[in-house]
């Protein structure tokens, strides 16, 4: 029996088409993954479901049915019934979607009485649905407030509050993203058993198409607002075929095999407003196989194989066959030069606030006595989840924070006190790549003023002929047009932006940079772009990296050595290839062991550990 | 000019209230500059044969004095166009004066935090706790009375404002990464806060800007009408309401025709201030979808 089913379902905005063509059926107890990066229309469908689409936004066509009933023309009465009834939705931001000011054992139960459940037993079951996401004491966590509550236990806690009326369907957005990857595995687990259980029909929106192939039964796979690829999850990626689809596993780096250079598409997904100019195939400026046809009708979705489907002609399949094994395996790294930075027993405390009586509270000790050196031409990454001290660590290396403990040298000059002297000899050698870019451009400068800053620091006398020549020499070095240089910040897409800051940290021509998870906001296609520009400017400066992430993927990619950090300390270090293939401290092995895997046909997510 | 600049001012002039505002400060400005070509007659001429009379259009008007002669027989009319010269002239010396010394402690306070900011936060703490007409009252008495010495008062008392509601966004902005990119860059202290903090809150500073300058119109019409203000001899809004309390059971006019302006006067002011508020401010730009 069909759960849902679309039938050549149309969402525009004005004239442009944000969703074209979409069909599929769910089948109950299945779970259907929808895939595709920022910009593809992923989330859209889900707001046809809620009926919850921005301003200008309207489904013009086809059909979208949910067993049997039409969606789309549905009285709002009869629709209301059916969320939260029938359909529940898990929300991508946890601690944004419970109310801060009301305990989590009254909005629970303001949900049940939603879904008619008598007042006598709504507490019991309540704790019975908590318990099944196994929260330890689910009692007390009812009066508890959601910020006493970290990321994933309130993820847990809407988890279960979705549960909690036995839907049909159930529309999860991204309900991971915003969490930590072991709290990831943990949650998805937790997920699948309920979904099994429960025999729920549930539909996974998700960008990660290597999440999306452990989690889910079936895969769509979608561009521009198109179906490009549509199959079992397995089979689409272990054999992909539409050359997107290709392209963006090929875009994530493996945490194992052979370190391959990673397979860059050219730009970026078109935006709403270049939909008018693509009549064809939406993929087409970007594809490496296409032929003209391609760019003048759009091709149907064929039947492959069973239960398979791909957008593309004959010819552009078998072309795209050469996309992946076309790639140079990655560039070995050079011999690395002199040290240019020295920690040495650094460490940070936060102390407690002062109470009524001037007594301080116990403090937080955010980075625990720790030594790195990092020479010229090295890639160095610092891998930990959430609150291990990573970004204090970065900051701590910069001066942006004081140390309070231990000696940061750089180039053998001691630069702990950041005095005006120390500032200079940070200033020669060290440059920091912000993580958002949103925050990290001023919204105020055009690019050619951002990236040449540094020039009108101090006294610089530096003629505006001499900026703009720098700000071009820049932007070529980090592979952006020219025609950028009067741009500003809101004008650029998140890959751009990206590139301009790193472009502002290049300018005083450093041989460090320190990276705070600079590509963790990008979608997969633009980060592979980022992590080359590293690798050729290390090829073309000899330039050294810290790179700070969460991703370990990626620091396996980029870095020759890798340092592990937990609350503050530094659990294991050494060389990226040894620390990722035997793993000592069982913290590494956890955080190794809660990224998906490549291959579909491995079993993930691993057992699950305690209760938390 | 950015973008961000271009919309902004784009949604400044689609705004009714900036454009009346602006439109009425415009008016009164003029007014003020074309004074003695405007005027009927000097501020000062006295036509003790013509005292009291009504406006114009009112029975016993007279056409040579359109808004009619206070009881010394001065021009109305001349006199109301020759006070928005004193009245403006307050607005935007004090309004300057508060929003330099405002800004640069709230620029200073919010950017370096720390016991700086502590005790700036403790100045306005305290100095907010004053009534503010009678701590401008103890100033004039201890500076003595002048239209200049207004000027200051106004600031010395009114700075609180801009420094209170400007140093909270500075907080916000300086916490940027960008302000921390531009230290990295090797900007200094100054240039830091010069380039990168100041203009992200100077929209602020504009519309707390306007809405002083219709505070400064009041005090400095509540000063001269107790006589604080300017000499005697000089037209000024407050003045004329005191010239004409006494007669004004006999030449209402003379009291309504000063407070008149004050009222249009504040109310531009105010109406732009407002107006620039709701176009540039970014919470309410954003709640209503257009950034």
């Amino acid at each position: 029996m069909d759960v849902l089913e679309a039938r050549g379902l149309e969402v525009s905005f004005g004239a442009a088409k944000v969703l074209r063509d979409v069909s599929f059926t769910l089948r109950r107890g299945r779970v259907l993954g929808l895939v595709g990066e920022s910009g593809a229309g992923k989330s859209m469908l889900g707001r046809v479901i809620a009926r919850n689409l921005p301003e200008g936004f309207a489904v013009t066509g086809g059909a979208l049915s949910f067993l049997g009933q039409d969606l789309v023309t549905i009285a709002d009465e009869p629709r209301r019934q059916l969320l939260g009834d029938k359909i529940a939705f898990i929300p991508q931001e946890p601690l944004t979607a419970l109310n801060p000011v009301m305990t989590v054992g009254r909005q629970f139960d303001e949900h049940l009485a939603r879904l008619g459940a008598p007042r006598a037993g709504r507490r019991e079951r309540a704790i019975a649905a908590l318990a099944e996401l196994r929260l330890r004491d689910p009692a007390s966590l009812l009066e508890r407030y959601p910020f006493q509550l970290s990321g994933g236990m309130c993820q847990r806690v809407l988890i279960a509050m979705a549960f909690a009326s036995g839907p049909a369907l159930i529309v999860a957005d991204e309900p991971t993203t915003a969490l930590d990857v072991s709290t990831q595995a943990h949650i998805v687990q937790i997920v699948r058993a309920l979904q099994r259980d429960h025999g729920t029909t549930l539909l996974f929106i998700t960008h990660d198409l290597r999440l999306a192939s452990h989690v889910c039964d079936d895969i769509l796979v979608l561009y521009a607002g198109e179906v490009v690829e549509r199959g079992p999850a397995r089979e689409v990626c272990a054999a992909p075929r539409h050359p997107y689809t290709r392209a963006l596993l090929a875009a994530n780096p493996p945490l194992d095999g052979a370190a391959r250079r990673l397979v860059t598409l050219p730009d970026t997904m078109p935006g709403l407003a270049a939909f008018a100019s693509l009549p064809g195939c939406r993929f087409a400026p970007r594809c490496p196989v296409k032929d003209p046809a391609c760019a003048a009708a759009t091709p149907p979705l064929r039947d492959i194989a069973p239960g398979r489907a791909v957008r593309c002609t004959e010819a552009c399949l078998t072309g795209a066959a050469a996309i992946v094994d076309a790639a140079p395996p990655r560039p070995p790294a050079p011999p690395p030069g002199e040290t240019v930075l020295a920690l040495e027993t650094v460490s940070k405390h936060y102390p407690g606030e002062r109470d009524w009586l001037g007594r301080r509270r116990p403090g937080v000790d955010a980075v625990k006595p720790l030594d790195l050196t990092v020479r010229a031409g090295e890639f160095v990454g610092v891998v930990g989840e959430s609150g291990s001290g990573k970004s204090t660590l970065a900051k701590l290396v910069m001066g942006l924070e004081a140390a309070t403990g231990g000696r940061i040298a750089v180039d053998g000059k001691d630069v702990t006190v950041n005095d005006p002297a120390a500032r200079r000899v940070r200033l020669g050698a060290l440059q920091m790549v912000f993580q958002d870019p949103q925050s990290a451009l001023n919204p105020r400068r055009p690019v050619s003023r951002l990236i040449t800053q540094a020039m009108e620091a101090g006294d610089g006398r530096w003629s505006e002929a001499e900026r703009v020549a720098r700000a071009r020499a820049l932007l070529e070095e980090t592979g952006l047009s020219p025609d950028l240089l009067g741009r500003y910040p809101s004008q650029l897409s998140g890959g751009q932006k990206q590139r301009v800051n790193i472009a502002r940290a290049l300018c005083v021509t450093p041989r460090l940079l320190v990276a705070d998870e600079i590509v963790s906001g990008l979608d997969v296609s633009v980060q592979a772009q980022i992590l080359n520009l590293l690798l050729d400017l290390r090829r073309e400066r000899g330039i050294g990296l810290v790179f700070i992430s969460h991703d370990l993927a990626v620091v396996r990619y980029l870095c020759d050595r890798v340092v592990v950090m937990r609350h503050g300390e530094v659990v294991e270090s050494g060389d990226t290839d040894t620390v990722f293939a035997a793993p000592r401290h069982p913290y590494t092995r956890a955080l190794l062991a809660a990224v998906p895997p490549e291959d579909p046909d491995r079993p993930w997510p691993p057992e699950p550990g305690p209760a938390a | 000019m950015t973008p961000r600049t271009r919309a902004a001012l784009r949604r400044c002039l689609a705004s009714p209230r900036v454009v009346i505002g602006l439109a009425l400060i415009a008016a009164a400005v003029a007014v003020a500059i074309l004074a003695p070509f405007l005027a009927p007659h000097d501020p000062q001429e006295q036509d003790l044969l013509n005292t009291l009379l009504p406006p114009a259009w009112a029975a016993g008007g007279v056409a040579d004095y359109p808004l009619g002669t206070d009881s010394l027989g001065r021009c109305v009319l001349s006199r109301l166009f020759y006070g928005a010269r004193v009245a403006l002239y307050v607005a935007a010396l004090a309004a300057t004066g508060a929003a330099l010394l405002g800004a640069a402690l709230a620029l200073v306070a919010g950017y370096f935090g720390g016991w700086v900011d502590w005790l700036v936060s403790r100045l306005v703490d305290i100095w907010m706790a004053f009534p503010p007409v009678i701590l401008a009252l103890i100033l004039l008495v201890g500076l003595g009375a002048g239209v200049n010495k207004v000027v200051l008062a106004i600031v010395l008392i009114d700075w609180t404002r801009f420094c209170r509601v400007l140093r909270s966004e500075v907080i916000v902005v300086r916490r940027r990464d960008y302000v921390a990119a531009a230290r990295l860059a090797g900007f200094t202290h100054a240039q830091t806060i010069l380039r990168e903090v100041l203009p992200a809150v100077l929209p602020l500073l504009i519309t707390l800007f306007s809405l002083e300058m219709g505070i400064a119109v009041i005090v400095e019409a509540i000063m001269s009408f107790v006589g604080l203000s300017v000499e005697p001899n000089v037209a000024a809004w407050g003045v004329m309401i005191a010239d004409a309390r006494q007669t004004m059971n006999q030449a209402p006019w003379g009291v309504v025709a000063p407070v008149l302006a004050i009222f249009v006067t504040v109310l531009a002011f105010n109406l732009t201030g407002d107006g620039l508020r709701r176009a540039l401010d970014p919470r309410l730009v954003t709640s209503r979808g257009e950034a």
